[in-house]
């Protein structure tokens, strides 16, 4: 049997963890929302963060948290062409096309991630990635810390930007029927994309900090996804603050997982809990409380 | 979704990857040898080192003007296909060098999942197959082999050298232990049998004996348990990303026992390039070293290191001498037959760069065994004394 301060410091640990993984599936949250399309490619987005992470600490010296606006710009900018050069033109078709679209893409980004930086198991070297925090008896990791702080700063600036801007009306326009936005003047095309390349920063800034936090890879994106799915799930579609209670409620269950059966068995916990919700609360947990 | 996501994407990198490597028809002015090698995925940091030594050796042999068979010389064709570090893909890449490249015989990929993977389909076929990095009793577990050849390190001899050496070099702790292992193959073997009891022999208490899945990333309650508990010494075997997983998650939890052991994951230079620093005073056990008195060691890393500008690993040194192995076999032959290469290898009793190479009954070939330690990004043998490369670092920063 673990005791109090193990118990605690796996459950704040988990739940922190949580908090910094629901940035990454905010970016897929609202792509959905969007666009109807389960980016199948958004785990190779966070890689691709990850990697813009590693060479921007080894070409500037600067430290790539100081860095993440850059990166998020970069991410952003490197899937603006993929907006428009084969998800734009695949507009009419459904949402299938436009997902079989991405998943050839996952495929395609993981081969070019083997090519330019080989299949090498890579990790952004910082000092605070590998301090401890320690309150007492509990003991966090303070890059956990750091990523939680900084995922859900940039949460609520999403937040923000999607209820009180102009921008944010026209994405919840278009989310909630893109031919009546159309004929009321919203450019849906525009909003796909700007939504897009948000949910690519999203990711990308995720990245860096997952980069930080654990070790990375060429076909790391998967399991990333896979999270991010169950994020989106719990939390339900499109609901911003509900993609936060998402990660943190994942969480806080994987981590009872991890510590009733074994770290091993944290996966299965979560996925179980995503068919869960799925069957009995499609809409998430936070359902009624849209933002 | 994830599956059919899975099934694509395996179909499509082996259709990426075939075509990357060029694949052909075997003419028949050339003796055909093949292997499946994890170029990606989670193992391919053994699979680049695997990939060039089994080249260096089909190179050296085609520059010293191939082999003669039946008379006539004969260039040697190595064709490689990623596994992407998959026992199924191991296993279809096997046939497919078989039914399609036409192979008269094969190097084995690495780690015993796609080792034996291909080794079985190997074996159906009657091709007589080489391979290093399957550790033996492993690879004698599967079956009674005919035309599988294995040359490495014995698991018990493995996983006792670090209770040796602890013994061996006076290292005090409290004698308690931590054993975390995946649930591989290996390392069920390893950490679920064979170091509980080696620590019972030698005086110490498990504490804990946790088991995770291959791919796990998080490790946060096996860490937590283990550091309430007081381990000093902690014993892991794990895949490169989980072992590098494993210490960054033990620095950021505040937890540093006096001794850590990583098998397998442990080994290659990406570990120490990844974790920096921390990587100092990590103990792995090891095979091989260029320091070691046999004839090329020192030669073969340093080519490998001018070539590639990379440090080198040890699994340079036990495909090279696989190949080598295979590739003498072939020679003594003088014959693309099967069954007469088959035989040649069995009568392997030769010193390879790895050592003296004899097979017995099992069709297995044991490699010698020491302890490495990182220190300062490079590896250095700490035991036996008689080996030592460098100096202890105890405990661990």
């Amino acid at each position: 049997m673990s005791d109090v301060g193990t118990v605690l410091s796996t459950i704040i640990s988990g739940m922190l963890l949580g908090g910094m993984l629901a940035l990454t599936a905010l970016g897929l949250s609202i792509v959905l929302g969007v666009m109807r399309l389960v980016n199948l490619a958004h785990g190779d987005f966070l890689v691709v963060g990850a990697y813009a992470g590693l060479f921007f600490l080894k070409f500037t010296g600067v430290d790539p948290l100081l860095g993440l606006p850059v990166i998020a710009l970069f991410v952003a900018a490197l899937v603006v062409p993929l907006y428009g050069l084969l998800l734009a033109p695949l507009g009419e078709r459904g949402a299938e096309a436009q997902m079989m679209t991405m998943f050839a893409v996952s495929i395609i980004l993981e081969n070019v991630f083997v090519l330019a930086f080989s299949a090498d198991t890579r990790s952004i070297e910082r000092d605070y990635a590998t301090l401890p925090l320690t309150l007492g008896s509990v003991t966090v990791p303070l890059i956990y810390v750091i990523g939680f702080a900084i995922a859900v700063s940039l949460i609520l600036a999403v937040h923000w930007l999607i209820s009180k801007t102009r921008f944010g009306r026209d994405l919840r326009a278009s989310a909630a029927d893109a031919q009546a936005a159309e004929t009321l003047g919203v450019d849906v095309k525009r909003v796909q994309m700007a939504t897009f390349a948000l949910g690519a920063a999203c990711a990308g800034v995720g990245g860096t900090l997952i980069g930080a936090a654990f070790q990375f890879g060429p076909s790391s994106g998967a399991a990333y996804l896979l999270n991010s799915l169950a994020i989106v799930v719990l939390g339900g579609l499109g609901n911003v603050l509900g993609t936060l209670v998402g990660g943190l409620m994942l969480g806080f269950l994987q981590s009872l997982g991890g510590l009733t059966l074994g770290d091993g068995y944290r996966d299965l916990v979560g996925m179980a809990l995503f068919l869960l919700v799925l069957a009995f609360r499609p809409d998430g947990f936070l359902a009624r409380r849209r933002s | 979704m994830g599956n059919l996501k899975g099934i694509f994407r395996a179909g499509a990198i082996a259709a990426g990857a075939s075509m990357a490597l060029g694949l052909g028809a075997a003419r028949a002015d050339e003796i055909v040898v093949g292997a499946s090698l994890p170029l990606s995925g989670a193992l391919a940091g053994f699979g680049s080192f695997q990939q060039w030594g089994y080249k260096r050796a089909v190179d050296e042999v085609n520059k010293a003007g191939g082999i003669s068979i039946g008379g006539t010389r004969q260039m040697v064709k190595l064709i490689i296909r990623d596994d992407k570090t998959d026992p199924n893909a191991t296993a279809s890449n096997t046939e497919t060098l078989i039914s399609r490249d036409k192979v008269v015989a094969m190097l084995g990929s690495c780690t015993p999942a796609l080792v034996n993977a291909g080794a079985l389909v190997a074996e159906r076929a009657k091709k007589p197959m080489v391979t290093g990095c399957d550790p033996l009793e492993v690879f004698m577990s599967v079956r009674k082999w005919n035309y599988v050849w294995d040359i490495f390190f014995s698991v018990p001899e493995l996983a006792a050298a670090q209770f040796k050496a602890l013994a061996d070099l006076g290292v005090q702790t409290n004698k308690k232990i931590a054993i975390w292992h995946d649930n591989g193959p290996d390392g069920q073997a390893v950490g679920g049998k064979i170091w509980p009891a080696l620590a019972k022999e030698f005086g110490y208490e498990v504490v804990q004996n946790a088991e995770f899945p291959v791919d796990n990333t998080q490790f946060t309650s096996i860490i937590a348990e283990a550091k309430s508990k007081g381990a000093e010494v902690v014993l892991g075997d794990a895949i490169t990303p989980q072992a590098i997983a494993i210490r960054k998650q033990m620095a950021s939890a505040g937890y540093t026992p006096k001794i850590l052991n990583i098998e397998k994951g442990a080994e290659p230079v990406q570990f120490a390039e990844a974790l920096g620093k921390i990587s100092d005073g990590i103990f792995v056990g090891g095979y091989w070293d260029p320091s070691f008195p046999y004839p090329g060691a020192a030669d073969l890393a340093k080519a490998f290191e001018s070539e590639t500008k990379l440090t080198s690993s040890q699994h340079i040194a036990d495909s090279y001498a696989a190949a080598q192995v295979l590739l003498d076999a072939i020679k003594a032959a003088g014959s693309t037959d099967p069954e007469k290469i088959n035989a040649a290898i069995a009568k392997t009793d030769k010193t390879y760069v790895v050592g003296p190479v004899k097979f017995d009954e099992n069709h297995t070939a044991k490699l010698p065994i020491v302890s490495l330690q990182w220190q300062g990004g490079k590896t250095v043998i700490v035991w036996p004394k008689s080996a030592k490369t460098g100096e202890l670092l105890f405990p661990l920063p």
